[in-house]
């Protein structure tokens, strides 16, 4: 796959591209929005994207690229991809060539090691965020939005979905599950055996930790940016004191953790842990609807609020159709398109608009789509986002934990 | 009377075995730099892994050579139904670990059948009443998983044994008086001491490797080795890929030490 793309980027590189018009970004920002449109006509728009779903292939393709063909007079291109670092090595490729400003990419899929990999080597485009008129409903507050995995996004990359941990209890059997971390820690110590996470490396007892780790830290915004080894030692020394404090009070006195989070699942299907938890609050639904869990089974947030991950679209620097990306982003960013993809039916993909902002007319058309009763609601869950962070302080707590909580 | 077969005739077998391992060790050993080996020789997780593998394979290998052995014993004796237990044994043989293991869990773990008996019964309260024989520091789980799994096939490789010469021998020291006891222990068990080694060999030598059934069956710590090489293997931190196929060097050497011998031995000892 990857040495074919960068065949095509070379080709294209050699040959002339007629429509390179709308190449120059510089020119583009704070550009009045109708003049940027009409710039954009006929322009076309190759959409890199994560291709291992149809659901989402047929809602880029039909609804995304419909409107822009109907509304916009712009042909969207979607090219599935099984691996957005494919993508990048491919945009990195052409620079190393000097190709500035005939790019094969003019929109790509991306977040995290990706995002940061692109935006250190200056592979994007930056700044015309603000330009797009959807970007009114988001909220640039928010850490969760404004943090790419810890990497600031600097108005390098347009938000496009959202993912959040969450939290699930049965209320048949536990009617008031503890609302935030120090409840949890009380209440694990009230109810020996009910409670276990899965022990890192695991991805998602990896992210539970994590949520500890903040606790400690008090609270994520001192841990953002690049790894500190002196912030780091502060935080993972309390956060190791409370693992340990609380690990005789877990499933099997915590002399065993699951390794994965499908054998937490179990647990908790089977009653032996009144609590489980997934980075996808859509997966307890599922698994009521598959007679796994009992309908009674709810999801949450907490009060102190839970980890997110923010996934968005980029225009990579030699893109010669920014103007028509530009379209692509704000058709994708704006709330027709985000109600769309948010409606089970279509996708379920949480919005990244925030609600606050949305006013109270199009956030009850959001409170309105179709809902499991077992899953929260995206939005609410959204009300109380972390961000996530910077890979190496990620593979640093999960060195840690394996030393200093899995091992003793 | 057997003749050897002609050497070309062994080229092909030759050629696959020497391009697939021989080609497969080259390209290992040419990846580990001495850098990886310094991260990974003095890890104490990768020893304790090692150790608890070798301890997988011991248990395992031994609890299959005596389970087998009692089964090859049944099955040679003619009762009713042996044909029954025969076919049974011999399709347990087709059955992918992965499945097994998902099917131990069902059966042993503490949510598992044989707690939810005890629960019936009024012997146990509660699931963590059951003891831990899923997920559990010993890896009794795992080890009961390849017991049940190899003994047919130790059981098979015994019952191949057991035929020609050896009955007539049987034959005869029960004529000179031997009981049933004596014979097998006389007679019958020296006999197929070879087959049962070699057998236990071959569980031992699988059961050392052995990844999927340690991930779902195994516990946080101690670990297999193949599964933390794996784990190092999948790491986001990319240089920590020549760390995987380090552990995975390291437990090819432990096999290759601790089996050689035994099978150069089998090799000289057969007639």
């Amino acid at each position: 796959m990857r040495p074919l793309l960068i065949a095509t980027a070379l080709v294209g590189s050699l040959s002339l591209h007629a429509q390179a018009e709308t190449a120059d970004g510089a020119a583009l920002i704070g550009q009045d929005w109708a003049k940027i449109a009409e710039m954009a006509k006929g322009g076309e728009v190759n959409f890199f994207h994560w291709g291992g779903s149809d659901t989402i292939n047929r809602y880029i393709v039909e609804n995304i690229g419909g409107r822009l063909q109907a509304e916009y007079g712009i042909t969207l291109n979607s090219v599935p991809v099984a691996d957005a670092a494919e993508v990048v090595a491919l945009i990195a490729a052409e620079k190393q060539v000097g190709n500035v400003d005939a790019g094969t990419v003019d929109l790509i899929w991306i977040n995290g090691e990706n995002f940061k990999a692109m935006k250190a080597e200056g592979l994007a485009f930056c700044g015309y965020v603000e330009t797009l008129p959807a970007n009114a409903l988001v909220d640039w507050t928010d850490a969760s939005i404004a943090h790419d995995f810890g990497v600031p996004v600097e108005g390098c990359e347009v938000p496009w979905n959202r993912a959040q941990f969450a939290f699930a209890h049965d209320s048949a059997t536990l009617a008031e599950p503890p609302q935030d971390i120090a409840a949890l820690l009380d209440w694990i110590k009230a109810n020996p055996g009910q409670f276990t996470y899965p022990a890192p490396p695991d991805f998602t007892g990896s992210v539970f930790v994590r949520h500890v780790f903040y606790h400690a830290a008090g609270g994520p915004a001192a841990l953002m940016g690049p790894f500190d080894q002196a912030k780091y030692d502060a935080a993972a020394a309390k956060t190791w004191a409370i693992l340990n404090e609380i690990e005789p009070f877990l499933w099997r006195q915590g002399k065993t953790y699951p390794t994965t989070v499908a054998q937490l699942n179990d647990l908790f299907a089977n009653g032996e842990v009144a609590l489980t938890f997934n980075y996808d609050a859509a997966q307890f639904g599922q698994a009521v609807d598959a007679g796994i869990y009992p309908d009674t089974v709810r999801s949450y947030g907490l009060a102190d609020g839970t980890i997110g991950n923010t996934n968005y679209t980029l225009i990579p620097f030699n893109s010669p159709n920014k103007a028509a990306a530009m379209v692509a982003q704000d058709v994708l960013l704006s709330w027709e398109a985000q109600l769309a993809k948010a409606d089970p039916a279509v996708w379920g993909a949480a919005t990244v608009l925030s609600m606050d902002q949305a006013g109270a007319e199009l956030a009850a058309q959001f409170q309105a789509l179709p809902q499991h009763p077992s899953v929260v609601s995206p939005n609410e869950l959204a009300e109380l986002a972390l961000p996530e962070l910077q890979a190496d302080w990620i593979a640093a707590i999960e060195r840690g934990w394996i030393a200093e909580v899995g091992q003793k | 009377m057997r003749t050897a077969p002609p050497l070309w005739a062994l080229l092909p077998a030759l050629l696959v075995l020497a391009g697939l391992s021989g080609g497969g060790l080259a390209l290992a050993l040419g990846r580990v730099g001495w850098a990886d080996w310094a991260a990974v020789l003095p890890d104490g997780r990768v020893w304790a892994a090692l150790g608890f593998s070798l301890w997988i394979a011991l248990a395992s290998s031994l609890l299959a050579a005596v389970l087998g052995l009692a089964l090859a014993m049944l099955l040679r004796q003619s009762f009713r139904g042996r044909r029954v237990v025969g076919g049974m044994v011999a399709a347990s043989l087709t059955l992918p670990h992965a499945v097994v293991a998902v099917g131990m869990l069902f059966l042993l773990s503490q949510s598992g059948w044989l707690s939810r008996l005890a629960f019936a019964l009024g012997l146990t309260d509660a699931p963590a009443d059951f003891p831990a024989l899923t997920h559990d520091g010993w890896g009794l789980g795992i080890i009961l998983h390849y017991a049940w799994k190899e003994a047919p096939f130790v059981a098979l490789v015994l019952l191949a044994a057991l035929r020609g010469r050896i009955v007539e021998q049987e034959q005869a020291a029960r004529s000179l008086g031997a009981g049933a006891w004596g014979a097998f222990r006389h007679v019958t068990l020296p006999a197929l001491a070879p087959a049962l080694l070699g057998a236990s060999v071959i569980t031992f030598g699988f059961a050392l490797g052995a990844y999927e059934v340690p991930l779902i069956l195994g516990t946080h710590d101690p670990q297999a080795l193949p599964v933390l090489a794996w784990q190092a293997f999948a790491d986001a931190d990319l240089t920590r890929q020549p760390q995987a196929v380090a552990m995975a060097l390291l437990l090819t050497g432990a096999a290759a030490a601790l089996l050689l011998p035994l099978l150069f031995w089998l090799a000289r000892g057969t007639p």
